[in-house]
């Protein structure tokens, strides 16, 4: 059913099929079953990690690292199911300047953070 | 400037109402675009916050000025209005507008009632002397929060406006892109605010 359109809608823009991952797709459920689900696990992420760094549960660093990756997959979710990441008329184009960024913000805090590190006294 | 109130003619009617105009669609598009660089304007606040979050000078740590209550209350609110207005697109995806205007209103709501706490907070700070010219760490806390709060609160004035058009044209091409594309800011507010739950609040009660 899903796939009937976006084909449709690309014969129509494009005529060939492209790259996988800017192939557009619809959510069309009768049932908000993504949003239910979507909201729940961003509860059950959120508490996660408090409940984590609230027990201590790990040494600091792996604790930091352990939930900046929840917070990671949250995003991801919210990205998926509530942001509709792939619905396009075309092509999903936006999806390809969307993961430049990514690499380009990963990058800013990633480089700012490992050069605060040769500080004398550490980061 | 002459802005045409009737609806365009939808071109593609086997879609989703917001992507049936090719005009209005591009705009969606174009909506993307922007997220990508006001991603980049947070992502410059955070590395600023990574780098000054040890600078505290005379001024206090973070554990000591993060209170967890207030927010995990924020990080709740923002969690479940982004479901809210997810409802909202999905009830304006069945073509159901009186649906869609309520969802939208329990988000909206939700959103006051995040910024309020977030306001709550800061003054509070402020009152015992907490301010960003005190630290680095300060300065940037509080650049990187405000900043997110301002987004936030005009969110809701715009939502605003876009509850008060829809009321008066009801669910055309215009009315639905320009729904989705606050939809689109919202959930991207909640997943910088997941950011920042994780990055700033947390990580304060690590070290």
């Amino acid at each position: 059913m899903a796939s009937d359109t976006t084909e449709g809608i690309w014969d129509e823009e494009r005529g060939e099929p492209g790259f996988a991952f800017i192939q557009p797709r619809f959510q069309e459920e009768k049932f908000p079953t993504p949003q239910v689900v979507g909201y729940i696990l961003s509860l059950v992420l959120t508490f996660a990690s408090f409940i984590l760094v609230e027990d201590r549960a790990l040494p600091a660093s792996a604790l930091l690292v352990t939930i900046l990756g929840l917070a990671v997959i949250q995003a991801a979710l919210q990205l998926g199911i509530f942001m509709h990441l792939r619905e396009s008329r075309g092509p999903a184009w936006q999806v390809i300047p969307l993961f430049l960024g990514f690499l380009i913000a990963g990058g800013l805090i990633g480089m700012s953070i490992w050069i605060m590190m040769f500080k004398w006294g550490g980061y | 400037m002459n802005i045409p109130v009737n609806p365009p003619k939808v071109e593609s009617p086997h879609l989703p109402l917001e992507f049936s105009v090719k005009q209005e669609s591009i705009k969606i598009t174009g909506f993307w675009m922007f997220l990508v660089s006001d991603m980049l304007i947070f992502a410059s606040l955070f590395s600023v916050f990574a780098v000054y979050r040890s600078h505290i000078v005379f001024g206090p740590t973070p554990n000591q000025i993060f209170h967890y209550a207030p927010t995990l209350l924020e990080t709740l609110l923002l969690l479940t209005s982004s479901f809210t207005v997810g409802m909202a697109i999905y009830a304006m995806r069945n073509d159901r507008q009186k649906a869609m205007m309520t969802w939208l209103v329990v988000t909206l709501m939700m959103g006051a009632a995040f910024v309020t706490t977030e306001i709550h907070e800061f003054v509070g700070d402020v009152s015992h002397g907490i301010t960003w010219h005190v630290s680095s760490f300060l300065s940037g806390f509080f650049i990187l929060v405000g900043t997110h709060g301002a987004h936030v609160s005009f969110g809701i004035v715009w939502a605003v406006t876009l509850l008060f058009q829809l009321s008066r044209r009801g669910l055309t091409p215009v009315t639905t892109r320009k729904l989705y594309t606050f939809s689109l800011y919202w959930h991207f507010l909640d997943i910088v605010w997941v950011f920042i739950f994780t990055f700033v609040y947390l990580y304060g009660k690590i070290t």
